[in-house]
Order: C-alpha cells, then structure tokens, then sequence
C-alpha cells in the first residue's frame, strides 16, 4: 500500500532534512565531530537549506501558533480513520521538513491541482492569515517614519494597540514631529494649528538655557546680562520650535551660584513629553474651534473703551474719559489709571517699559506705565491722532490732519507723509522692509517707503472708510478661491494713482512691483499679504506686491472698527456690537460673539485668549484655555 | 564617473535566492546604495556572470522593486535630506503607487525592508504611507484585527490608557 512507499520515500526525506530529529543522533554527531565539528552549525544556519529566510529561528518575523486554528485542525483530523490521519500527517511532516525551495515547489503542485472553490478556501485562509504587526517588527526607525504619517486621533488610537504599539506611538520623536507640524501654524495636512501658548514660561525657558549654556566658561557676565537680553530673545524665538515649557525655568535663573550648572542639567531632563505638550495645545485648539471658552468683564472707564492691548499680565485700556487704565489680566483688578490727555484717548501700545498713546488733543504721550509717570509729550500733528504704532526705535503716528508722521527716536528726526485726502485711521509699520501702511477715511490704503519718503502703491477697493489693517506673517498662505473679488482687481492702482495700468495676474517679480527702492536684492520685501478692515462692512484680503484684492470677507452688518490676527485666526470687532473669528486662510467666519450693550471698537487677540472692548465702557476677555469653560458664541 | 554612460547600459542583479535580472543603469540608480557603489566600479566590472548581489532580497520582491524604479525611472532625484518639505508631507499617495502597493501584507513589508536596505527614499516613503492608511481612522480593536495583533493589557491598563488618549477623541 502506499504507507509501504511512503516509509520508502518518506524516511529519507526526513532523515535528510532534519536529522537531529529522525537519525539517531549519537550516531550522526560523532561522524560529524569526527570531520569538522564547526560543519554542522553551518550547515543549520544556511538560510536556504532549512528555513526560508523569514523563517529562521533568530527571525523576529515568525508567525505565532494560532491556537484556535490548531483546535479545529486537531477535532477534523480525529473524525477521520486512522489510516487517513496517518496520510494526512504524513503530508504534513513533508511539507514542514523540507527546505524553502522545496516547500514552494510542494505548495504551487497542491495549488494547480485545487479545483476554484478550494482556490477560494485558500485565498480566504491567505487573506486570515496574512498579516503583520509592521509597527512591532520593523526596525525601529521604520515604526517611527509610519507613525509620523499620523493624525493626532489616529495616533492616539494605535497607542491603545498594545505595549510595543503604546511604547512607539508615545515617543517624543513621533510627537515632536507633530508638534513642529501644528503648532503656531496650520498644518498643510489636516488645517488644525495650534496655539504656542505659555510665553511666559517660554521666555522662562529660553532665558534658562541660555544660563545653563553660558554658565560653565564665563559665569558671573553673561548671568548678570541675562534678564535684559531676554525680551530679545522672546521676539526672535516667537517662530522657532521652542515649545517645551519648564516651570522650574524661573527659580532657576535666580540661583547664581556655580553649582547649579548640574541642578539645571537634572532640570532639563525633566522635560514634559512632547505628547504632553501638544495635548495641551490641542485642548486650547480645540476649545477656540468649539467657543469654549471663560469670560471676564474688565469695568471702570466712565465713558466708551476706544483702543486696548494686552498681554499674559497686563491689559491695557484707552477710553473716551481721557484716561488709560492698566489691569491685572488674571483678577480684572485696575492696577493703575494713567490720567493726562486733555481729551478722549484714541490709541495705545505698550511694551515691556513703556506705553505710548495717541489722543483727540493732539498728542502723543510716552508713559512709564509700572510707575503711571508720563515721561514725555511729542506735538506735532495739528489734529486728533487716531492710530500709533512703534518698533524699535521708529514710531508712525496717523492723524486728523490727514498726515503720517514718523519719529525716530535715536536720530530725533520726524517726517510727515503727505498724500490721504481725509483723515488717517491706522499705521503700520513693517521694519524690516522699512515700509509702513496707512488706513484713511479716503477710502484707500498707501504704502510708503522709508527710505525715500515717497508713497509706493495705492490699494483701492473699500467703499467704505478704512480702519485697521493687518499685516500677516510669512507662513500665511490663503486657499485658492474661485470666486475671488477679480472685479476688483481692476480698480487697484500701483505707483500714485496715475494712469491706472492693468495689472497681471502674477507679477513676474513681485520686487519691481514696489519700484527702484526695491532693487537692491538685499532689501526685504513688504508681507505678502494683508488684510483691511473698513466702514463697508467688509475685511479684504490684498496681494501687496500686485495690488489685487484677493477677497472680501462678510459677515458684520455694520462697520468694522477692530481687527487683529495670526496665521491660526482673525478677529473683527465691529459697529453691530459683535466680535467675530475668521479662518484667515478661506476667509470664513467661523463664531460670532454678543454681548456688549454697544458698537466694539477695539479687538485683542493672544494664543489662547481674545479681547473686545466697546463703547459701553467694558472689556470682555475672552479666555479658551484653563477649566471651567463654556461654549460661547454662535457657530456660523 | 565622468565616462560617458550610455541610457542603455546595463546591470545585472541577483537576488538572494539566486535569481539573475537585467536592469538599465538608470533604472538601478534609483537606489542610492546601488547608485554609489556603482560609481566606485568601472562599467565593465557588472556582467551578466559578475552580477550583484541583493542579499535579503528574494527574486519576487526584487523585481517589485524594479518594476517600481522603472516607473519613476525619469523622476527628478529628490535631494538626501529634503526635510523642509515635511510639512508639506501628507499620506497623499500617487495613483500608480497606489496600485502598486495593493499586495499582501508579506510583499509590502519586503518591500518596505527592500527599499530601505537598497536606499530608495521615495519608495520607502510610499510603503510607510500604506501602512498608516491602513492605520488611519481604525479603532484599537480593528488595529489589531488588521494586523492580527495581541492585546497585551489587562482591563485597568486599557481602561487607564482609554482614558489618558480621550482628549484627542472626536468629541
């Protein structure tokens, strides 16, 4: 019979290919000893006579028993005679002693014999059994690269996999990667940006390990240089991907003494895990998407709030009663009211040092707002100043008088800008391309260069008078939008409003847009793109460089008095006594606030908090981040 | 490396199981690996009898990823450490890789293995991207369900990470 064959053919096949289990061993090991003892293990290790190579013991990718299967296996075979299971081990045993290449030649024989349904048995148990724990058995670096094409949920998700999965899935290196994709700006991917939150603790940290680095060669200098060389260091970091925050920063930077260089060491090691660091921002992206958010209502000016700033200390607020207040942002205490304008106060800015406002008197007054001292008083604009702005050593005044002055305080030299025919609601200035913008109720708005005094493009578009305008950073791209304003782009001018030229779609060099001040490669250009705020209504989205209004933005229903923003949001404040938030990429408006009993005038905005200050003498601020949060506001 | 080499030079290849394949230089080139040790032999050293050897490579994923490389043999050779344009990066694939990648779970890990053994950046990139599409939107459960994955915590630990992972749930 054929069992007589098979223990013909059979035993040799075994006895060939696994000796260690069907020759007698004793036997077998001393010939071998006797030739070359060293022969034998190399002969086990050849990938290619026993195992195929993903089979080899030391392989991690080894498919694990399936007990369940082997269950089934065992139960169908008792149920037959034992003349049968015999045959059918038999197969079996062949199949699992010989070599790879034996192996395939065996299963594509049995596979051209199958008939289609048991093709389809075979590709359904293939389509069961074929499947691999990438993450677990990959090298390491690999796992990560995947992990890393990750969404946060999804992320999330595959830590609750299992240990090894949690273990990857977790690591700083995948979460630094989704911090630097997210936070302080959009990512390109999924169009959710995080805040950067916590500056405080921010500057702490830079502030901290500049001393730790510092600390070993020259210590005593550059320890007692630190806290003023920090506001500096603030501003250049505001982009960088300096995000881990470390409360232990600040006690730190007081200790001196020269053994702390080790304490700092422990300290930075102590550092959050950036998975930790994202949730964090995540909850305050998510409760500013949601209006989740806590109120607090700042009362004391006896007339309308006209102009505010603040920051993770301090609010500050100019009112229609002639005088500036200084509040305790956490409590909503008046630390301070800074009393000497002889009328309504139009406009404020302050810094870590000083405060400057702007006032229907026709002044400007630089105050110490720590100590409430007016320092100094500038006179120059024969009507009310209606918007200030200084960096570094240059302030931009616009007034009444129709006029943009510009003080340079290291030089004292002083320059008025001749050219609106109304009055001048808003500057900017853009330092680093030494320009500076203007809003006027003519309905325009000038950009001016520095260097020549000269106005160098006039944006036409508003129907309405112009109030703020908002440069935005250089990451902020706008969405491509088929039913952009091109209707407009036909009313905007270049140079002084003389023949209108058609302009192209693109400019082919957005350098020679903005003339022969530009052409000294050198010079940094204009941000690309602003947005403006006027009585018509609308904010409008321009192409700097090309003049063209990209879109008008609608919403409020009456004018717009307050904008501010970032790359992540937009915020107006507006005559319909609404705040709203804008998406600056589309241009849609994303919430609408109520809730002051008056026209807003004026609008703040931080990562995590926006503020709005009205004619009815209050200041809501707005805050998206801590417990105890309330959906606010009206979705749109 | 400055002798001229014409488009249609050949390589020869062999795979771990021994499988002999003829490529275009071009072709081959698309491995960095490939690519520099080749311009460290003279053309004439890589014969059809002198071939070189893809240890860990077998014959059915060396020729997947050949096929792959002739597809893209024109594309432009992407820069070795093009990083800034990681937030640009999305699971995005292309249409033809997409097809490309529909193989069992085995050939894409060989692939995924291949492509990094052999250095070919942008093919590494597409199987990575396979496999967190397949990741993608899936709950715990059908993580393991696809990848025939144990479920090593015991009820508190999973109920415990349930919980430290809620925030970023679709609330």
């Amino acid at each position: 019979m054929p069992f007589d064959l098979a223990g013909k053919t059979l035993s040799p096949f075994l006895k060939e290919h696994i000796p260690g289990l069907y020759a007698p061993v004793g036997k077998n090991l001393k010939k071998e000893d006797k030739t070359n003892p060293s022969n034998a293990l190399v002969h086990i290790k050849d990938p290619n006579t026993k195992y195929c190579y993903r089979h080899r013991p030391d392989s991690k990718c080894r498919r694990a028993a399936d007990e369940t299967k082997m269950g089934t296996i065992q139960r169908e075979l008792n149920n037959l005679p034992s003349t049968d299971q015999e045959a059918i081990t038999h197969v079996w045993s062949l199949f699992s002693a010989a070599p790879a290449k034996h192996r395939e030649l065996m299963l594509q024989g049995i596979i051209t014999q199958c008939c289609f349904p048991q093709l389809s048995t075979v590709s359904r148990e293939v389509q069961e059994q074929l499947k691999i724990d990438f993450i677990a058995t990959l090298p390491v670096e690999l796992s990560y690269k995947i992990l890393c094409n990750l969404d946060t949920v999804s992320l999330c998700k595959a830590a609750q996999v299992s240990r090894r999965w949690r273990d990857l899935a977790d690591d700083d290196v995948v979460w630094h990667r989704m911090c630097e994709q997210h936070i302080d700006r959009k990512c390109t991917k999924c169009g959710w940006g995080l805040p950067l939150l916590e500056r405080k603790k921010l500057m702490a940290w830079n502030r901290h390990q500049h001393t730790a680095h510092a600390n070993p060669p020259t210590r005593s200098a550059e320890q007692s240089a630190e806290p003023a060389s920090a506001p500096a260091a603030q501003g250049s970091n505001k982009r960088a991907m300096v995000v881990r925050d470390d409360s232990g920063a600040k006690r730190s930077r007081v200790q001196t003494s020269p053994a702390n260089g080790r304490a700092q060491l422990d300290e930075e090691r102590k550092f959050r895990p950036w998975k930790d660091v994202y949730r964090d921002r995540y909850k305050v992206g998510y409760n500013w998407k949601t209006g989740r958010c806590s109120i607090r209502t700042f009362k004391g000016h006896e007339n309308g709030v006209t102009c505010l700033q603040f920051d993770h200390n301090i609010l500050a607020t100019g009112s229609y009663d002639t005088t500036i207040k200084i509040w305790n942002v956490e409590t909503g205490e008046c630390i301070r009211t800074l009393r000497g304008h002889t009328s309504t106060i139009r406009t404020l800015q302050f810094d870590d040092g000083k405060l400057i406002s702007g006032s229907f008197d026709k002044t400007i007054k630089i105050w110490n707002w720590h100590t409430g001292e007016c320092i100094s008083t500038l006179q120059g604009h024969t009507d009310g100043v209606l918007s200030i702005h200084f960096d570094g050593c240059k302030l931009a005044s616009g007034s009444i008088d129709k006029t943009v002055k510009i003080f340079n305080f290291d030089t004292k030299q002083t320059w008025t800008l001749r050219g609106h025919s109304d009055w001048v609601n808003h500057v900017r200035i853009d330092s680093a391309s030494r320009t500076v913008f203007s809003a006027s109720d003519d309905l325009t708005v000038k950009l001016w260069d520095l260097d020549s005094k000269q106005c160098l493009k006039t944006y036409l578009g508003h129907v309405g008078q112009v109030q703020q305008i908002l440069l935005m950073p250089p990451d902020f791209e706008p969405d491509e939008d088929p039913n952009a304003d091109v209707g407009d782009a036909a009313s905007a001018t270049s140079g002084r409003g003389d023949s209108p030229v058609p302009l192209p779609e693109q400019a082919p060099d957005s350098r020679t847009a903005f003339g022969p001040g530009f052409s000294d490669s050198s010079r940094p250009l204009p941000p690309r793109y602003m947005l403006t705020g006027g009585l018509d209504n609308t904010v409008r989205l321009w192409d700097v460089a090309t003049g063209r209004c990209i879109r008008s933005m609608f919403g409020h229903v009456e004018g717009i008095w307050g904008l501010v923003g970032d790359t992540l949001r937009v915020v107006t404040g507006a005559n319909d006594s609404m705040t709203k938030i804008w998406e600056p990429r589309s241009g849609k408006c994303e919430r609408s606030f109520t809730g002051h009993a008056g026209p807003v005038t004026c609008v703040g905005l931080s990562d995590s908090r926006m503020a709005s200050g009205s004619e009815d003498g209050e200041v809501r601020l707005y805050s998206f981040e801590g417990n105890s949060l309330e959906e606010r506001g009206t979705p749109s | 490396m400055a002798e001229a080499k014409p488009a249609s030079q050949k390589i020869w290849l062999i795979s771990n199981d021994n499988a002999t394949m003829e490529v275009d230089r071009v072709v081959v080139e698309r491995s960095m690996l490939l690519k520099n040790m080749l311009e460290d032999l003279s053309h004439t050293d890589i014969t059809q009898d002198n071939p070189i050897p893809i240890p860990n490579v077998n014959e059915a994923v060396l020729r997947k990823v050949v096929e792959w490389c002739e597809h893209h043999r024109n594309d432009p050779v992407t820069t070795p450490d093009d990083e800034s344009d990681a937030r640009k990066k999305t699971t995005d694939i292309e249409e033809w890789d997409q097809k490309f990648m529909q193989v069992d779970q085995e050939m894409l890990f060989e692939i995924i293995l291949a492509s990094n053994f052999l250095d070919i950046k942008p093919l590494l990139d597409v199987g990575c991207k396979t496999v967190a599409n397949m990741i993608k939107g899936k709950s715990p459960e059908e993580i393991r369900k696809t990848f025939n994955i144990t479920n090593d915590f015991s009820a508190e630990e999973e109920e415990q990470i349930r919980r430290e992972n809620e925030w970023a749930e679709d609330r």
